[in-house]
């Protein structure tokens, strides 16, 4: 314990903390979208096309992170209206732009010689080498995100219960789905140093997961998944440091942990357990 | 200003025009050439078999079908892409959709999602709509349903808060679709005089589609029969319920007889 607090007075683990939080907060509010709409896979196109886009910026010198958002933007921006399309069910579409990103990255791994490590890096992620800038953008995309939520909550929640039937009642159901494929790409291209491309699928997917056993109240759904997000992320931080295991798999081994304990204590699945009669008045 | 009679009598202040409406699959036509005109709160059933084309036609007026043909809506051409205004005015009960058991959402908060549109952006849908809501329900015997998950509630119930949900949009043309599809019979009588009762109501244009002629609302005076993509018939509901016209469309020897002033169906 001791061995924590005095761990706390060192800036990189200031940092590390700061981006916990918002990596915690960010990955975990959007997974509420991604889990309500049943779309696990955008988690995984994104972060293919952040993973990709990183390797490309570093194959013609780019900032990696630019080019990460840049290609995570247009994957959103092909994304929107091909799904929108009735011919080609979105699950679809994201299976293939998933595998078209991955051709390109490990391509991209084959071309990079020197710089291979650098690039392997990005696949695990570490949340405790984050530099100062590289924060505040964190910061400035999970903000972003927060006020969508906040500013478009009732719009929101129509086009949760059904894309359809929102458009139907005059919804701006398209830029409320639209801006959240680019806020998906934004914070999904920002975390790719720290929780990885790779693991952070999974942080997309567990905390709406999670809050998906508790609750019927959806305010109440995006704060236990943001909570249980940002909890997940410290918990991994703090083994990493103690037990000196890489970041990126201990936070996702704390989320796995989270979603079990909530799936176990669930009270909807026991209270949707045994079929109840209803005499038809 | 209720239409009465065939196809071809005076028409009053027709909502929705539509001439020619084609819609083109690869597969063919799913409508082939329907023209139809509706007037200012008239009550029309489409009435068909399964495949007929009912829900594709219901989408095309929605917005959500590429067509071919003229549509005028309030007077307005139309194509798939909509105002949010005609979009507003125009309220859809959809056929029975799916929802996770598990989904954050009660019955009332989604009759409340039908305001959302009505409101716009930055206005919170405040106690004036919630009591709205809730007297919606309250007409519809479910106000004690208010705080169930939506999920959990049955087919029947599910169906009252589509159509709850759509009313509280206070739309000019409401599209139901198989409103009374997979009821039992005491719910499906509850749900048809609901609708009766909001037809009177409420001073909107109604479109029912089903394929259960056996069970039509009272209101219902006017019926468009689709067969194949194509209007077979469009006129009163009385000459639409024949044993001849219905054995037809339904390629099944169907017989009608009243009693009492009731009609019964006897099929083998
Ligand atoms: N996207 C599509 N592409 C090709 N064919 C389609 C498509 N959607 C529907 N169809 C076909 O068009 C026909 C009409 O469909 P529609 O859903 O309008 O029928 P319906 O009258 O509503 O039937 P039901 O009573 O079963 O609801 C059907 O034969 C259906 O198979
Ligand atoms: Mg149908």
């Amino acid at each position: 314990m001791e061995q924590l607090i005095d761990a706390l007075a060192y800036p990189p683990i200031q940092r590390a903390v700061l981006a916990c939080v918002l990596c915690g907060a960010g990955c975990s509010l959007l997974s509420v979208f991604v889990v309500l709409m049943k779309m696990p896979l955008i988690g995984v196109s994104m972060s293919h096309a952040a993973f990709a886009g990183a390797v490309l910026g570093m194959l013609i010198h780019v900032n990696p992170f630019l080019s990460g958002l840049i290609l995570c933007l247009l994957t959103a921006g092909i994304l929107g209206p091909l799904s929108d399309r009735t011919d080609i069910a979105p699950e679809n579409v994201l299976g293939i732009l998933f595998s078209f990103l991955m051709g390109v990255a490990f391509l991209g791994m084959g071309i990079l010689t020197h710089t291979k490590a650098e690039a392997l890096n990005l696949i695990w992620g570490s949340l405790l080498s984050l530099s100062g800038p590289h924060l505040a953008v964190l910061a400035a995309v999970t903000v972003l995100l927060v006020a969508f939520i906040l500013l478009f909550f009732k719009e929101i929640r129509s086009v949760l219960f059904n894309r359809r039937l929102a458009a139907a009642s005059g919804v701006p159901e398209r830029p409320i789905y639209y801006a959240l494929l680019f806020l998906t790409g934004a914070i999904v291209s920002s975390n790719l140093t720290t929780v990885g491309g790779l693991l952070i699928f999974a942080l997309l997917v567990q905390p709406g997961a999670t809050a998906l056993q508790l609750t019927y109240n959806l305010k109440h759904f995006f704060i236990i998944s943001a909570f249980s997000g940002i909890a997940a992320c410290l918990l991994g931080l703090v083994a990493s440091y103690l037990l000196d295991l890489p970041s990126g798999a201990a936070v996702v081994l704390a989320a796995t942990a989270i979603f079990a304990a909530a799936y176990v204590f669930s009270p909807k699945r026991r209270k949707a357990g045994p079929k109840k009669g209803k005499p038809v008045s | 200003m209720k239409r009465t009679g065939a196809s071809g009598s005076a028409v009053h202040d027709p909502v929705m025009e539509l001439e020619g409406i084609t819609v083109r699959k690869s597969r063919g036509l799913l409508l082939d050439d329907v023209s139809l005109r509706v007037s200012r709160n008239e009550f029309v059933g489409i009435i068909g078999p399964n495949g007929a084309g009912k829900t594709t036609l219901l989408n095309v007026i929605a917005g959500f079908e590429r067509f071919e043909g003229a549509l005028r809506l309030f007077g307005r051409r139309e194509s798939r892409k909509r105002t949010r205004e005609t979009q507003l005015r125009i309220g859809y009960v959809p056929q029975l959709f799916p929802i996770d058991p598990a989904f954050p959402i009660l019955a009332a908060e989604a009759v409340m999602t039908g305001a959302v549109g009505r409101l716009g952006f930055f206005r919170r849908s405040g106690e004036a709509e919630r009591e709205k809501a809730m007297r919606l329900m309250e007409m519809m015997r479910m106000a004690h349903l208010a705080d169930s998950p939506l999920g959990q509630l049955s087919g029947g119930e599910r169906q009252k808060v589509s159509l709850a949900r759509a009313i509280l949009q206070e739309p000019d043309i409401l599209l139901m679709d198989e409103p009374t599809a997979n009821l039992d019979i005491a719910v499906q009588r509850e749900v048809l005089i609901l609708i009766n009762e909001l037809h009177r109501r409420e001073n909107m244009t109604f479109l029912f589609v089903t394929h259960d002629f056996t069970m039509l609302p009272a209101a219902m005076r006017r019926a468009v029969l689709l067969d194949r993509g194509r209007v077979v018939f469009d006129g009163d509901v009385s000459g639409a319920l024949s044993s001849e016209t219905l054995s037809g469309l339904f390629r099944y020897p169907i017989e009608l007889f009243e009693r009492n002033g009731r009609r019964y169906v006897s099929y083998d």
